[in-house]
């Protein structure tokens, strides 16, 4: 029996665990989407309604590209805001396309609800076996787990590497032999080597570095294509850059302290990932960092719904944030024109650009 | 010898040079329409800047002014930049900031509207501590203005004095350009007289500005008002009906970018000695079209007398020219 | 104590139940008026510039009452019930307000609903009526009456609606948001020009039928949202007594960015037509986008294009 050939849309690097979610887990074909270009999004807003926000069309430009590359199944996840009906249109959209897919969305399932969970992947594979999951989960827990932390220590320093581009390097072989690696124990080897070798090369951070913490929407903010590679951009100006929003923190760590930290802020639950954006917002701003930058994709309505909030942590905590809305049309030199302000802003405010 | 600093601002609208001497005094100054040939219209500046200070020097003969270095800025600065030699190639937000707070050291609040951006930028004690730009298009600036005074068969110039003469200023939607203007034909066929609708225009250019770009932010004064629109009167007054304060608009008002810029080139630790002979090399710009990935970047190669001096626009290794 | 009630909103859902319950504990409150330009004006101060026209309208009803009266009335409704989920523009609006407004004078009251929390609506009234310094047996003696004037209330509209498509005339389903659909600024005019236009303009906004409802699964199956699942339920029960459908929506509104377009694709019979709102364009427009609709409901039914 051939096996079908499922995909996922685009996430920064995750596609990796994914994978092997897919094929170790589910027992089918894992069809790696072509990496986004300019043409992914060309062709993900030529078929989605026009005021929709930036990471629709993202997923729509990275489905139509798979199909082209042979996928016969996609998959779509759930959400706490509009994502979690993303699937429906999608399929539809996919459908009035003539493409004769499978589309699984997996927003029936919940993870309160592991029953759910469990129908939603059967759905994927009607074959797959429980045990086979059982013992993939962990596997892939793990790998997350580990690309978040090597990726962490990249942003972190990448801006003051002696040679330019060393960490990135071994981040990619690392995540190169994360994809062969087998097991737990494997994945735990293959971080503990790549951390020895992060911590061997040269760098020469200053005593007080420049900070800047990076908060906002969910997709935007791990997608580094839909973000204009701005945390590249901002490390190559030597700065620390910091980002609190992965995978792990947000999937695998429960906080129940956060709603009272940000208590004097807000009162509710103010949905979505607007919680994140201002516990970790108040975070940076208490913590002195230098300044702070919110990304998001237009029309967000959960982290707009944030910004007055950090507008008055900006104020209170005397912190400068810098607000990015991406869409479609956005431009690069706008892009870096506000960087480079932001940046000769911090310096200033540190008495060292004149 | 007496040393001078080159600052040039190339807009998209206009562009701006000037020279200062060390205490940052503008010795020269002129300013062109952009056009769509930026080189050519800064070859032209160059030629002009080059003769005032010849005659300025004149009365130095024994102690000549010479150009030290060369700062840039505007959204053209690395094309500039890079034919120029500067020493300084700085974005408009930290060159508009540096400018005024040397001419006006206890300054607040930076309005500045340009040709097709606009920004706000707050400074205390001499520092930026917040700054927004326009996000979205191009509604309420220059460009704006001057595409409404087009379809009333104005001149931009004069649109500002023929505001100031409405007591009743047409309400415009003023949130993006092709609704502004047809909301503006719909209202002077519904039967507004013109120089309300220019009133209008005006009080849109402010309301415009405040919900976009300074949305959020604590407006103090002093407040200065710059970039090409501040030359507009009626825009100037309709932002001191909104915020209930005096708006201070220099005389160089338009040239405050390059200054800044200019200051940033005397300070800069790499002072590059510039010769105005550079404004009769030839320079050609390429656009290539990198092929080698589906992001198909654009790529920018400048040529001096045919020989490549800079590229840029490459997003990796892949599509590198020089 | 004058309590100050925003017109935008939930207030076009509640609007029954919430003067009801100030009226039967005898508090007295102030509504500001209808939307205007001066309204929108002074939203468009104060919210994100991107925000959905809807909350731009919201925020400048709040900002109208500040210094008008001693509290602002900005109830917090996270969702109706376990798959009653409203946009996260709702769960966020007491925040919202209280941090776009710090600079102000301006001090909030509210209920809080959130099934998750197990915050229902009766206990939620009973904490208000506490706030307003009244018993829990008052409270919940105001509430009740106030429930069920907003239970008639729902009938009644059902019946009009029910009535309306028995009139012989084109009939024109309109759907949107009820704060959009029955706002004066925003919605009203379209249901002015289509009584212009020589037809029947029926809203189903206002309609609060569970079998209805149900009815949206023939659509969709999995629509998160309470109001489009309403919405969209209104569609798939009338679809048939209908001539045409007009979908309105504020820019640029999360929920019906999703909906509208996959109602659009899924509805090919009566014609739909999507209207953005986004308080810009003037009515010229909108006029003749209209009259082409209706244009082209009218031939195709008078066969005139077999005639051509």
């Amino acid at each position: 029996m051939t096996k079908y050939k499922v995909s996922f849309p685009h996430l920064g690097n995750y596609y990796v665990p994914l994978e092997r979610l897919f094929t170790r887990g589910l027992d089918v074909e894992y069809v790696v989407p072509p990496a986004i270009t300019k043409k992914t999004l060309e062709l993900g807003s030529l078929h989605s309604p026009d005021y929709i926000c930036a990471p629709f069309k993202f997923n729509m430009g990275n489905y139509i590209e798979t199909i082209e590359k042979g996928a016969d199944t996609l998959v779509q996840t759930g959400g706490v805001c509009r994502l979690r009906y993303y699937g429906e249109l999608q399929s539809q959209i996919i459908k009035d396309l003539g493409h004769d897919v499978r589309f699984i969305t997996l927003s029936r399932g919940a993870l309160s609800k592991p029953v759910t969970l469990y129908q939603s992947f059967k759905e994927i594979n009607p074959a797959m076996s429980v045990k086979q999951i059982g013992s993939t989960l962990p596997v892939v827990m793990t790998m997350i787990e580990s690309m978040d932390k090597v990726e962490d220590f990249v942003r972190k320093n990448s801006g003051f590497q002696k040679a330019p581009g060393v960490l990135e390097t071994v981040q990619e072989d690392f995540m190169q032999r994360l994809r062969r690696t087998d097991s737990k124990k494997d994945v735990k080897k293959l971080y503990k080597k790549t951390t020895d070798h992060l911590l061997e090369i040269p760098l020469d951070k200053p005593k007080n570095p420049i900070r800047v913490g990076v908060i906002g929407e969910y997709y935007t903010i791990m997608e580094p294509f839909s973000n204009h590679d701005i945390e590249k951009e901002l490390a190559k100006k030597g700065i620390v850059v910091d980002r609190w929003v992965n995978l792990t923190n947000t999937l695998f760590r429960k906080d129940w302290k956060r709603k009272k930290r940000v208590r004097r802020y807000t009162k509710y639950f103010m949905g979505a990932t607007s919680m994140f954006t201002v516990d970790q917002g108040l975070r940076f701003a208490k913590q002195k960092y230098d300044g702070i930058i919110h990304v998001k994709s237009f029309g967000c309505t959960p982290e707009m719904d944030a910004m007055p909030v950090l507008q008055n942590i900006s104020r209170d905590y005397k912190i400068p944030i810098l607000y990015f809305t991406f869409d479609s049309q956005t431009s690069d030199t706008g892009i870096q024109t506000r960087l480079e302000a932001f940046y000769d802003m911090i310096m200033m405010r540190k008495g060292g650009l004149l | 010898m007496k040393t001078a600093y080159l600052g040039i601002d190339v807009g998209s609208i206009s562009t701006k040079a000037v020279l200062i001497d060390k205490k940052n005094k503008i010795l020269a100054r002129d300013y062109l329409w952009t056009e769509v040939d930026p080189i050519g219209t800064v070859k032209k500046l160059l030629y002009s800047l080059s003769d005032q200070l010849a005659k300025i020097n004149e009365h130095h003969q024994d102690n000549p002014y010479q150009v030290q270095a060369v700062g840039t800025t505007g959204s053209a600065r690395r094309l500039i930049g890079s034919i120029t030699g500067a020493s300084v190639i700085k974005n408009e937000i930290t060159t508009h900031a540096i400018g005024t707070t040397s001419l006006y050291p206890e300054v607040r609040t930076i309005f500045e509207i340009g040709g097709q951006d606009s920004k706000i930028i707050l400074i205390e004690n001499g520092i930026v501590v917040d700054y927004a730009m326009n996000t979205l298009c191009a509604a309420g600036t220059g460009a704006f203005l001057s595409s409404l005074a087009q379809r009333l068969n104005e001149k931009v110039e004069d649109i500002g004095e023929i505001a100031l003469t409405s007591d009743n200023p047409t309400r415009l939607a003023a949130r993006c350009s092709v609704f502004a203007e047809s909301d503006m034909v719909h209202k002077s066929q519904i039967g507004h007289s013109k120089k309300d609708i220019i009133a209008g225009i005006c009080q849109s250019v402010v309301t415009n500005y405040m919900n976009n770009v300074a949305k959020g932010k604590r407006i103090i004064p002093p407040i200065i008002f710059q970039g090409g629109v501040s030359k507009n009167i009626g825009v100037t007054k309709a932002f001191e009906r909104t915020t209930g304060h005096e708006i201070h608009v220099d005389p160089d008002s338009h040239l405050i970018g390059a200054l800044g810029t200019a200051i940033l080139a005397k300070n800069s630790k790499d002072p590059r000695p510039f010769d105005f002979r550079i404004s009769e090399a030839d320079f050609q710009t390429k656009g290539i079209n990198c092929d080698k990935c589906a992001n198909h970047c654009e790529v920018i190669a400048v040529y001096q007398d045919e020989k490549l001096i800079d590229a840029w626009g490459n997003k990796c290794d892949r599509g590198r020219v020089i | 104590m004058v309590i100050g009630i925003p017109r935008g909103f939930l207030y076009y859902k509640h609007e029954t139940l919430w003067k009801g319950f100030f009226d039967a504990l005898g508090i007295t409150y102030l509504i500001s008026p209808k939307t205007n330009q001066e309204i929108l004006d002074r939203g468009n101060e104060f919210a994100i510039d991107e925000a959905c026209l809807s909350s731009k309208v919201y925020l400048g009803h709040v900002h109208w009452l500040i210094e008008k009266c001693d509290k602002v009335f900005v109830p917090r409704i996270s969702s109706y019930g376990m798959d009653g989920e409203v946009c996260t523009k709702f769960p966020a609006l007491f925040d919202l307000v209280t941090n776009t407004f710090a600079d102000q004078e301006i001090e909030l009251i509210h209920y809080n609903m959130d099934f998750r929390n197990a915050d229902a609506e009766a206990p939620g009234f009973v904490k208000l009526g506490k706030l307003l310094g009244k018993s829990r047996t008052k409270s919940l003696r105001a509430y009740l009456i106030a429930k069920q004037g907003e239970k008639t209330q729902q009938i009644l509209e059902g019946n009009k609606v029910r009535e309306a498509m028995e009139q012989n005339g084109l009939k024109i389903l309109v759907t949107g948001h009820a704060y959009n659909l029955h706002d004066p600024y925003l919605g009203t005019p379209v249901f002015e020009m289509l009584k212009k236009l020589d037809t029947i303009p029926i809203s189903a906004a206002r309609v609060h039928d569970k079998e209805i409802h149900r009815a949206s699964h023939q659509i969709s199956q999995n629509i998160p949202w309470v109001f489009n699942r309403e919405l969209v339920g209104t569609i798939a029960h009338y679809q048939r007594k209908i001539d045409g459908i007009i979908l309105i929506t504020a820019f640029p509104c999360g929920p019906d960015s999703l909906i509208n377009e996959l109602v659009l694709r899924r509805i090919k019979n009566p014609p739909v037509l999507q209207l953005i709102l986004d308080g810009q364009e003037g009515t010229a427009g909108m006029e003749t986008r209209l009259e082409s609709f209706i244009d082209i409901i009218r031939f195709k039914k008078e066969g005139y294009y077999d005639k051509i």
